[in-house]
């Protein structure tokens, strides 16, 4: 099953950019990260609630505290 | 409460880390850079395989993802222990829990351990044991990609494309293969896809 006709071109699209310019790298890495710090300001966001830790540990799935004194650890 | 922003930093400039210098001239995104680091260790102990989504992301394809899957082949508990003690030397950290001998009960069962590093939730490395022959034949003829500027051993674009097709046909999976099929024209072989659409049809 494919989304929609559209979504698939622009997945084409974005593949023949890859194939032919050699830039294409900077473009996703700035894609990339940009993505991973936006999720970092949402779980910083998180640790201002009361029960952002309880979130946090939901959202990833994590059992292991100890692992990350920096969150959990306080 | 500046936590996220700290998180952010580290991961760029923390010793384990040094984005911050190498990304101006590799230009590596934190995957790549997480991928490398976590195989980089996993080398030392056994054969791996990188699998499914971070291929297509490492080739280019501009989506999300928070984890990268890895197939080892079946360790002996004895030889887990050394790879899941020298991850843990290195600042990785097991979400699930820090016992390796139920860590190893998770492997054993077919289920996923996840490792993230120390401290920061995401990106993850989901590692599963081999559970078949299919994963067998992926970790005997895995290749590296110079096209992902990755020092890291991936399953064949082949094998990618007939799983995401075959296997797991979300949406996202046909467009992951829909990129590999362009981004990797030359490579692509559709006798060798056909074959493995085969083994996962029996494998279902």
């Amino acid at each position: 099953m494919i989304r929609d006709q559209t979504h698939m071109e622009s997945v084409e699209r974005w593949a023949k950019y890859v194939r032919s310019n050699k830039n294409w790298r900077t473009l996703h890495t700035e894609f990339i990260d940009s993505q991973f710090e936006n999720t970092y300001r949402v779980i910083n966001e998180l640790l201002k609630q009361p029960n952002g830790k309880e979130k946090i540990k939901s959202l990833y799935g994590i059992k292991n505290e100890k692992g990350y004194p920096g969150l959990f650890l306080k | 409460m500046k936590l996220a922003r700290n998180l952010w930093e580290d991961i760029y400039k923390a010793p384990y880390n040094c984005l911050n210098m190498e990304r101006r001239v590799s230009d590596k995104n934190i995957l790549n850079y997480f991928a490398e680091e976590f195989c980089k260790i996993v080398e030392r102990h056994t054969r791996y395989i990188i699998v499914s989504g971070f291929v297509a992301i490492a080739s280019g394809r501009a989506r999300g993802t928070e984890d990268i899957d890895m197939i080892i082949p079946r360790l002996s508990k004895e030889e887990f222990y050394k790879l899941h003690n020298d991850l843990l030397k290195n600042k990785f950290i097991c979400m699930q829990s820090e016992n390796e001998e139920e860590l190893y009960g998770y492997l054993k069962d077919n289920l996923s351990i996840r490792y993230t590093w120390k401290d920061k939730p995401i990106p993850e490395m989901e590692i599963k044991f081999a559970k078949d022959e299919i994963d067998n034949i992926q970790l005997s003829s895995r290749v590296k990609l110079p096209l992902t500027g990755l020092n890291v051993w991936f399953s064949t674009i082949n094998a990618n494309i007939a799983f995401k097709e075959e296997y797991l046909k979300s949406p996202k999976d046909l467009e992951d293969a829909k990129h590999l099929r362009i981004v990797y024209a030359e490579m692509i072989n559709e006798g060798e896809i056909k074959e493995i659409k085969k083994m996962l049809r029996k494998r279902k």
